[in-house]
């Protein structure tokens, strides 16, 4: 289990983690979101000791990450970068060496996650010869080319067409099935909430909001309530003037209210004023939750 | 997994890449061409295949003359033989250039004498040695002493110091543009999430490092080859430490300019920038070199020149030229030596820090205080 502890850290005047507690257990895919500038590239380069936290602590499975643990991680970084003129083949089988592998095992996991990644015949090309598509990834095939126990991906779905989006769902989900952690940035709340099971919300350098998905949504105060009464253009909302519109249209309103109002008097208001055709009450989704956090 | 196989890793990867690229053959082949030419040039316009005049006074053995020029035949070598009158003759014809060497044979058949002005031919004087049988014991003779502008340890240590200056320049750059290249093409993050940065600048430098030694060894192999060949000149006696202090000051010129460079070249975020970045080291190493070229050649044992051979920037230079002039002394050679490693030593722990601070900071030049500042820990 990934633990990170109350990370701090400052560029100068700048507050770029401010006491960043969470956690990633193993076989759990944990999206890690927040507005830019919120700290997560630092979080993910504290992880990795690219870049160096005042205060505050990372473990794994309880201990502290030495080299020796952190080349048991996976890494894929939001530039991303390989070596132009370096064979794709060899590049992977470097970077598994890298990671502590011996060279006949590097050059078959390479071969093998090329051609998992249906990159199997183009191993032997350069890799700047390759479509934007297709380096991408071997660049995902870098991070995962040593079968690493945690991976942490930034941004990993950025500049991907919806069928590199789907490769790489698959991937991460296989992958956690197997038992690695997975953390990941994205500003794709939607498929973030499709993939995920746990989410991290950083803003400001603080942890947000973190656990499961369903949890976070089911803890949060408000609702969100749509309702339809035919014929009435929302004049029955005049009588609950209580009531938070964010948005009218026809017969629609949809409302932000508070998770423990009282539905059936509303359901009664409604009906009174002609037949309700839609009443539905449901917690915030993923991205709605994300908007109240961060702009609080 | 261990620092040293990281490192070895990074170097292996260095030599492979580059090794196999065709900026390296490319580089090859222009040093070996360079050299060739530069050894065999003067061979081509002032020796082998122009006629030598070869003077003779008084009466040589019976058929010696004519072995002399048969010789000249087989070794493709035309040599004109002429008499002079006598000795006075002989000394002025051999001044004004007119004979490019003089045999006396004495009136009295006693040991004959081989006679040049300052510089001996060596072809042409093996070539009259062997037309001797059995061969006499020739006594040599040289009208004016040796300049030593025209000797062959000068010619090494020419050759010697512009050898190091396009080496340690050619591979300094490798690093310096390697550097640039990890860094513009971002690869250098995920590098980093596996090793220390301070190993990857370590292990870039030793593996460009060792396709320069094969490139030295190539050019000097290549230059001792033909010029003994072609008869240009003899090994000297100093050639064993000439050569082996090639070697030595290419190492540590080495390793000290291309850690500087390699420290710059994170500075600066795209090629564009690179020589840029480069120029303060470029001018030092630039400087270090016309020292050594026109001022420390002229005057090796020098105050200037002794100063300079403990001034690290200079000393990978001015160090290989005393030594090829044979006026260095070895505690001076091995005083330099120590001053260097420190000096290589200091770079690595000042500028592997700089380094790191630099290398993973994009967008623009960074500045050296700010690299040195962002690598602080805790």
């Amino acid at each position: 289990m990934l633990e990170v502890h109350d990370l701090t850290k400052r560029y100068g005047a700048v507050v770029a983690l401010d006491g960043a507690t969470f956690t990633v257990r193993p076989g759990r895919l944990v999206g890690f979101l927040g507005p830019n500038g919120a700290g997560k590239t630092t979080t993910m380069r504290c992880i990795f000791n690219l870049a160096h936290a005042d205060a505050g602590t990372i473990t794994w499975h309880g201990d502290e990450i030495d080299r020796a643990r952190r080349l048991r991680f996976g890494y894929m970084p939001e530039q991303r970068g390989l070596y132009p003129r370096m064979r794709v083949a060899d590049q992977l089988s470097y970077f598994a060496q890298q990671h502590g592998l011996a060279a006949k095992d590097a050059r078959a996991a390479a071969v093998r996650w090329l051609d998992g990644l249906g990159l199997g015949d183009r191993a032997d090309a350069k890799l700047e010869t390759l479509s934007h598509g297709n380096q991408q990834r071997v660049q995902l095939g870098a991070a995962l080319v040593h079968d690493p126990e945690l991976l942490v991906l930034d941004e990993p779905f950025s500049g991907l067409d919806p069928l590199g989006s789907e490769t790489m769902s698959a991937i991460l989900r296989e992958r956690a099935k197997a038992g690695v952690g997975v953390v990941f940035s994205s500003h794709q709340l939607d498929l973030v909430e499709d993939l995920c099971e746990d989410v991290v919300i950083i803003n400001r350098g603080r942890i947000a909001a973190a656990g499961p998905i369903d949890q976070l949504r089911a803890a949060s105060a408000r609702r969100h309530l749509e309702v339809e009464v035919e014929g009435n253009a929302n004049a029955w909302l005049a009588g609950r003037p209580d009531l938070n519109a964010i948005e009218t249209r026809d017969d629609l309103a949809r409302l932000l209210v508070p998770a423990d109002l009282d539905l059936s008097a509303v359901l009664a208001a409604a009906s009174a004023a002609g037949p309700v055709r839609r009443f539905s009450f449901q917690p915030p989704t993923l991205s709605e939750l994300f908007m109240e956090i961060v702009r609080t | 997994m261990s620092r040293t196989r990281a490192i070895w890793l990074v170097a292996r990867r260095e030599l492979l890449e580059r090794g196999r690229s065709r900026a390296f053959l490319l580089s090859l082949l222009l040093s070996v061409a360079i050299i060739g030419i530069g050894t065999f040039l003067p061979t081509l316009f002032g020796g082998a295949g122009k006629a030598k005049n070869l003077g003779i006074v008084g009466t040589p053995p019976p058929g010696v003359p004519a072995a002399i020029e048969a010789i000249g035949k087989r070794a493709g070598q035309t040599i004109r033989i002429g008499s002079i009158a006598d000795r006075a003759t002989a000394d002025a014809d051999l001044t004004s250039g007119r004979f490019d060497a003089v045999v006396v044979f004495p009136a009295d058949g006693s040991t004959p004498t081989y006679v040049v002005k300052e510089r001996s031919d060596q072809l042409l004087q093996q070539l009259v040695y062997a037309a001797f049988t059995p061969q006499p014991q020739l006594q040599f003779q040289q009208l004016l002493p040796a300049d030593p502008n025209r000797d062959t340890s000068f010619l090494f240590a020419n050759v010697g110091v512009i050898l190091l200056f396009i080496s340690i320049f050619t591979f300094g750059t490798w690093v310096l543009t390697g550097v640039v290249e990890e860094k513009q093409s971002r690869v250098v993050e995920v590098v980093l999430s596996t090793i220390e940065s301070r190993d990857l600048l370590i292990g870039k430098v030793l593996g460009i490092g060792i396709l320069g030694l094969v490139q030295l060894a190539l050019m000097v192999v290549v230059g001792l080859g033909i010029g003994v060949q072609s008869g240009r000149f003899t090994l000297p006696t100093t050639t064993p430490s000439a050569v082996a202090n090639l070697f030595v000051w290419f190492v540590l010129g080495y390793a000290f300019y291309s850690t500087a460079l390699g420290v710059l070249g994170a500075l600066a975020s795209r090629m564009e920038e690179a020589s840029n970045a480069a120029s303060p080291v470029s001018l030092l190493a630039t400087a270090a070199y016309l020292f050594s070229l026109f001022v420390a050649v002229n005057d090796p044992t020098g105050t200037a020149a002794r100063i300079a051979t403990f001034v690290p920037p200079v000393s990978p230079m001015v160090v290989p030229l005393r030594a090829a002039l044979g006026a260095i002394e070895p505690w001076e050679i091995a005083g330099a030596i120590v001053v260097m490693l420190a000096a290589i030593w200091a770079l690595f722990v000042f500028g592997g820090r700089v380094y790191s601070g630099a290398v993973l900071q994009s967008g623009g030049r960074v500045r050296l205080r700010d690299a040195w500042r962002s690598s602080g820990r805790g």
